[in-house]
């Protein structure tokens, strides 16, 4: 069973730190990671490929650096990796970015499931899964929280919040994970070792047989006006005197802001 | 030239930091109140890292990458540290690893055999075993003895101060030991050899520390203590020697211990000066507290990387005796051990004003690294004064050496 998983390279939000005057983020220095839940697609991938064989195939698209940042990806087990690092990919936003997924996917040749995070962690979009599915014409799943394979089918769990949908599909299939299906491995010294062994392929846009207006800042269906921290102050509401009757008024004012 | 660690090396310093702010930064109280209690779910977690086998090669179970050995146990060390203040847990991954090293590299093949997969696997302790009543520091006028009877040692004598005797006791493995084979020719009359903890013979006492009480510290005495010659690193009469050099990659490694608590007790000083208010103003603006930190980080920074240019040298010396002299190497440890206790025991103290009451409190883990760490500032793997008559020795010349 061959799996490609789409990662994708965000500033690590944790280093991230926000001007308090302007409410702009500071990206310069936080370094590169992939997000939570594109851990979560790799490695329900992993424990897939452990189970029923097989390879897992990473595939993701950024800047020159995701040439070290991949190695996180092959450390937690997967085979082999594709990236698109080109200067062309960049800014495409979800339609580029799809367009070249989609086109590399279709490069790959051979696989039988595409995992993804349900959304990315910088964006948080959620639009990847659906254009790529309906670019390849396969079928797709979102929000899985359980995941698993019997007879060459798909069964999986959708967590849609009020209720869970099971379902199942024919191979192959496009699925995006929760951060419910599983936690992710870390990854031992041997494993990161042998990481920088296995193979990176590079590809451009034209190994992907792509014009130039189908992928970069050209086809980005949208323009980013600002990027602003929401605004955080402080109520500084007291509730004096009587102990009781302050943690009455207290709820009160809690729920009535819907905090409880 | 490159100060940058590799990117392997960065996905790993990243890795051990996430197991160790999840998994072992919540225990880090608990395990220094707990006497001689490791979590052995903790050891187990680190086992699956990897993290016991960074200095043991392939073959003996380890998980080593050849010519980098220092530097990743350096990264472990230091992670360790970052998330357990006590400096119980760091301190018992410094001495597996510091004495692993010097074992895969000096052991006999039965030995290695023996001891280095369950190291590697967390299941054996090993640790040290120089100081004796009479002093740690003078290793050259050690009472312990050893004769040859039958292909085998007999030892007989006493050691002091000796890390890890329960855990050793508990688990399996022992201590890298000095004793005499030859009184008469000082120092040059000393071997040095793995002893188990349980080789029939071995009583030991318990001492009741100030700090890191996770990890217990005791005496061993010796009556007629047989172990095979098997046992013995390197050649008869040579092990003054060898000690000397597996005191190098320890004092790395202690050190990191000490670069990773007062790295981390400075972050959570940072913190708290950022958001304390007094005055009606953040205590970070007040250039005093501010200053502090300045001048505290200022340090750090200086030994973090003299202690990475140290690691990478011990690892450039296996590969090529031609990269560096022993005497650069004595010199450039001896600076980092001079100054990472002190500094360390110096963050932890000013952490600990800044927060006020609270530093004084268990509140805070600062406490606990303030009293951790005072075993180095005493003198385990050296004292401050032995490290200064090395730099003197190295730097002025022979002249500066008190005892010759």
């Amino acid at each position: 069973m061959d799996i490609i998983v789409c990662l994708k390279q965000v500033p690590d939000l944790q280093q991230i730190r926000i001007k308090r005057e302007t409410r702009e983020p500071v990206l310069e220095g936080a370094p590169f990671v992939f997000g939570a839940f594109e851990k979560n697609a790799l490695e329900a991938a992993v424990r897939l490929k452990e189970k029923h064989g097989g390879k897992v195939i990473a595939l993701a698209l950024g800047t020159p650096k995701l040439k070290e940042n991949i190695l996180e990806a092959l450390a937690m087990g997967a085979d082999e990796a594709v990236l698109l690092t080109e200067p062309a990919f960049a800014g495409g936003g979800a339609v580029g970015t799809a367009n070249a997924l989609a086109a590399a996917i279709r490069k790959i040749g051979k696989f039988d499931l595409i995992l993804m995070g349900e959304g990315s962690a910088d964006n948080y979009s959620g639009q990847i899964i659906a254009r790529v599915a309906e670019l390849l014409d396969l079928p797709q799943i979102t929000y899985v929280r359980e995941l698993q394979m019997t007879n060459n089918r798909i069964h999986a769990t959708r967590d849609l919040e009020d209720v869970l949908e099971i379902v199942e599909a024919d191979l192959p299939v496009v699925v995006s994970a929760t951060s419910e299906l599983n936690t992710p491995r870390l990854p031992p010294l041997t494993a990161i070792l042998r990481a920088s062994k296995k193979p990176i392929a590079i590809w451009s846009p034209s190994d992907l047989s792509l014009a130039k207006e189908q992928v970069g800042a050209s086809v980005a269906a949208v323009k980013t006006l600002s990027n602003l921290a929401p605004e955080q102050e402080r109520k500084q509401i007291l509730f004096e005197g009587d102990v009781d009757k302050a943690a009455d008024e207290l709820v009160k004012a809690l729920q009535k802001e819907g905090a409880v | 030239m490159d100060f940058r660690l590799t990117p392997q090396q960065e996905l790993f310093k990243r890795t051990v930091r996430e197991f160790a702010e999840k998994n072992i930064a919540p225990r880090a109280r608990e395990i220094d109140q707990k006497a001689q209690g490791i979590p052995e779910e903790i050891i187990q977690g680190m086992v699956d890292l990897g993290l016991f086998g960074v200095t043991i090669p392939e073959e003996y179970g380890g998980t080593a990458n050849p010519g980098e050995e220092m530097v990743y146990a350096m990264i472990t060390v230091h992670e360790i540290a970052r998330a357990e203040l006590s400096m119980s847990l760091p301190v018992y991954t410094l001495l597996c690893l510091g004495w692993s090293y010097l074992l895969a590299r000096h052991g006999n093949e039965e030995t290695k055999r023996q001891v280095l997969p369950r190291v590697a696997k967390g299941e054996w302790f090993l640790g040290i075993c120089t100081t004796e009543p009479s002093g740690g520091s003078d290793l050259a006028n050690i009472k312990t003895t050893a004769t040859k009877k039958d292909g085998k040692y007999v030892i007989n004598g006493e050691k002091i101060f000796i890390s890890g005797v329960t855990e050793a006791k508990k688990r399996g493995g022992g201590h890298l030991t000095l004793f005499k084979t030859q009184p008469e020719l000082g120092h040059r009359g000393e071997t040095f050899a793995y002893v188990p903890l349980n080789a029939p013979g071995v009583t030991t006492t318990l001492f009741d520390d100030m700090g890191r009480m996770g990890l217990s510290t005791g005496g061993i005495a010796y009556k007629n203590v047989e172990i095979p010659t098997d046992y013995v690193l390197g050649e008869e009469n040579k092990g003054f020697y060898l000690l000397m050099e597996g005191f190098n990659a320890a004092r790395i490694l202690v050190c990191a211990a000490c670069a990773g608590g007062a790295e981390r007790a400075l972050e959570i000083t940072a913190e708290y000066t950022k958001n304390r208010n007094l005055f009606g103003t953040p205590l970070a603006k007040f250039e005093g507290i501010s200053f502090e930190i300045a001048d505290d980080w200022a340090k750090l920074e200086m030994l973090k990387n003299q202690l990475t240019k140290s690691a990478w040298m011990i690892d450039q010396w296996y590969q090529d005796q031609s990269s560096f002299t022993r005497k650069d190497i004595n010199a450039a440890v001896a600076v980092c051990k001079l100054t990472a206790p002190l500094l360390c025991l110096d963050i932890a103290k000013h952490a600990m004003m800044h927060h006020g009451g609270l530093g004084y409190s268990k509140e805070t883990p600062l406490e606990m690294l303030m009293r951790g760490v005072m075993s180095y500032v005493v003198g385990a793997e050296g004292g401050a004064n032995i490290m200064r008559i090395i730099i003197a020795r190295e730097f002025i010349g022979d002249v500066a050496i008190p005892y010759k």
